[in-house]
């Protein structure tokens, strides 16, 4: 054995043997599994997620941690895939990680929760919005986002109160996420007095749009609402462009993230986005802000804050119940409220925030967005 | 809907040959490896998506040193993305299929599967999985028709998009009808025991089909990332499947069939979104697959007797 290996190996037995230490460490610590997409075309907002999660595990354990044991973060994989959500639900169960912040995705957030309301695991989503997640009757979901229907009639009341269109078209990517929304926007631009003259869905991961573009440029559509992710609505602003269709758009919290910009470049100068308020303009948060940037990351993200309020919950939880057990403290958050970056925040008996406020905001082409007043 | 409009049916007719150009030059791979050697090539959509990431990794390199003129960057990113992926095709091929030549038919299907999903996660790895984007290299285009009217809008980059898929389908037909080698393809798709009698190198013919159809996949993803300007390692999966449905369509082992074929599938979808609802553009792919497979079950232009999996 030559001199090069022989250190190698011993280098890898010490790393080893530190590994090992890390182990025996960690068995004093209260896990929580960051369950989102750290891979996948909406990973962006699993960063969001995973940084804002991440924030507070650190900043609460630089506190002394929980009635003394540290938090420790275990990071899911679910790349926003139904199926993808059950196998790292089924992880998590097997872990006996007993608190879950996540997850992401609407469609992957639905089948995973059943789960931990089957095997007592506290869930909380910092970012599913679609209603049904919490029309389940379970008692471990919680989510510390808003919904759909509190979404679609803010994109909806807009759209007829202040924009008006004579010619409206509604489009949607026929997921759980995008079609909930659109629906909700159809229910209340109709209940203002305004009919759209196409409802449709396009397909997740299509990259051609221009017949629909064509049609609806024909048919003298003046607004349209898209339900969905940035991916594609970034190619319909794209392609919209290019056929010189100048309608405007609006959409979800789900196409608001720099990627759009990157996508359609100049054509998402314009883009109305509803998004939770800007929790980083709060100047109750300019300590957490500035240790974000500290770390060169940006808090402005809409799951940023939810994700750290929902880590802070379950460990400000732990500390009030003075217990561990995950369904007693599921009863704690029900019942009490906890001063999080997102506000003070109380529960209904669902899960829902009792009060959560969506903004309008004009997106620009270098990824900026600014408040609609 | 208000009324039919002669402009919308034009422009539709320009989106779906867009469209079908690219279908088509996806659809030589599947149907030039099963003229061959009477097997599907599964990992073939994701040497198209390779040659989209080539194509679009050379035109940011091209960018950034500031070279702009659209046809050396076409001409380079072609060149490029063919010889990286032309090598992946016969990598596939010597790795996946010439160890199995002689086994049941099954087993190649297989490997190639496996080379299919062992490629994705790959580029996955190596790439990242998310969305890599670039901004269009060429833009404007040509506007008809009445002024503040509907106008129809033909853009240089669907123009280029029909040029470089004609010029190449143009190409691959004279090589296969005037070159030695092209003889030597047609002879093999005849009869492959016959021609390696007389003397033809059956091996290398097959080697020459898979690079030439994932030269031609490259040359799809090259023109794809101009112009959608999207790429991720999944995209692979579903134009591979219309891409196969297009040369089902046209008559699998034919190779004006795939063209055809293309061109069809293209229309399909753009009609569909167009004059019933863009939810149905996929139904309506696959339903005419259906509906003329039960009436020429060899496809629009392919041979009877050629035997199908």
């Amino acid at each position: 054995m030559n001199t090069f290996s022989r250190s190698a190996l011993s280098a890898a037995v010490g790393a080893v043997i530190l590994s090992l230490g890390g182990l025996a460490q960690a068995q004093g610590t209260l896990k929580i599994a960051i369950a989102g997409p750290t891979t996948g075309p909406v990973a962006q907002y699993g960063d969001m997620q995973m940084m804002g999660a991440k924030m507070a595990v650190e900043q609460i354990n630089a506190k002394g941690g929980v009635n003394g044991k540290k938090l420790e973060a275990v990071i899911m994989d679910d790349a926003c895939e139904p199926k993808q959500a059950v196998a790292v639900a089924n992880q998590i169960v097997n872990q006996k990680i007993k608190y879950v912040v996540g997850h992401l995705c609407s469609g992957s957030t639905q089948p995973a929760s059943k789960l931990y309301e089957d095997e007592g695991i506290l869930m909380i989503t910092p970012a599913a919005t679609n209603p049904a997640i919490t029309q389940q009757g379970y008692k471990m979901v919680f989510r510390t986002i808003g919904t759909d229907d509190q979404q679609g009639p803010t994109a909806g009341k807009y759209i007829a109160g202040t924009i008006k269109p004579k010619k409206l078209a509604i489009l949607h990517d026929k997921q759980q996420y995008g079609e909930g929304i659109a629906k909700e926007v159809r229910k209340t631009v109709e209940a203002g007095g305004i009919k759209p003259v196409l409802f449709e869905g396009v397909n997740k991961g299509q990259t051609d749009f221009s017949a629909l573009i064509t049609k609806m440029k024909k048919e003298g559509v003046e607004f349209i609402y898209y339900g969905g992710y940035h991916p594609e609505l970034g190619l319909l602003l794209r392609q919209s462009k290019e056929q010189g269709f100048d309608a405007k758009y609006m959409g979800p919290e789900g196409v608001g993230n720099k990627d759009i910009s990157a996508i359609a470049g100049p054509a998402s100068e314009g883009l109305l986005v509803t998004l939770p308020a800007d929790f980083s303009a709060d100047p109750a948060n300019a300590d957490l802000v500035a240790a974000f940037k500290a770390k060169n990351q940006d808090p402005t993200g809409p799951f940023v804050m939810p994700a750290y309020a929902g880590v802070q919950i379950i460990a400000d939880a732990i500390k009030g119940a003075k217990t561990e057990d995950a369904v007693k403290l599921a009863d704690y958050i029900r019942k009490n409220s906890f001063d999080t970056p997102i506000g003070k925040v109380a529960f209904k008996e669902n899960g829902d925030l009792k009060e959560f406020e969506f903004v309008i905001f004009t997106w620009h082409a270098d990824a900026t967005k600014t408040p609609v007043k | 809907m208000s009324g039919f409009s002669l402009l919308e049916f034009i422009q539709q007719i320009i989106n779906g040959l867009t469209l079908g150009s690219i279908y088509a030059l996806i659809a030589i791979g599947y149907t030039m490896v099963y003229g061959i050697i009477g097997m599907i090539n599964f990992a073939h959509g994701e040497i198209y998506m390779i040659g989209a990431y080539v194509g679009l990794l050379v035109i940011t390199a091209l960018g950034l040193f500031g070279v702009d003129s659209i046809s050396a960057i076409l001409l380079a990113t072609l060149a490029l993305s063919i010889l990286v992926t032309g090598s992946y095709g016969w990598t596939v091929e010597r790795l996946a299929y010439r160890p199995l030549r002689g086994s049941p038919r099954l087993v190649p299907l297989i490997s190639a599967i496996g080379v299919s999903i062992f490629l994705q996660n790959y580029v996955q790895l190596g790439q990242g999985a998310r969305d890599v984007s670039m901004q269009p290299v060429l833009t404007g285009g040509w506007r008809f028709g009445p002024e503040g009217d509907f106008q129809v809008y033909l853009s240089y980059m669907q123009v280029l998009i029909a040029v470089v898929t004609v010029a190449f389908m143009t190409g691959l037909t004279l090589f296969i009808g005037r070159s030695r080698m092209g003889r030597a393809c047609r002879a093999c798709s005849e009869d492959r025991a016959m021609a390696n009698l007389l003397g033809i190198d059956t091996d290398r013919v097959i080697a020459v089909t898979f690079v030439l159809g994932a030269a031609l996949a490259a040359v799809a993803g090259v023109l794809v990332s101009m112009y959608y300007g999207l790429v991720n390692p999944f995209i692979g999966f579903m134009a591979g499947l219309k891409a196969f449905t297009a040369a089902v369509l046209g008559g699998i082992g034919s190779i004006p069939g795939a063209m055809l074929g293309g061109v069809v599938l293209g229309l399909a979808e753009s009609f569909a979104s167009a004059y019933l609802q863009t939810e149905y553009k996929d139904v309506v792919a696959f339903g005419l697959l259906i509906g003329v497979l039960l009436v020429r079950p060899t496809g629009l232009l392919g041979r009877p007797d050629v035997e199908k999996v």
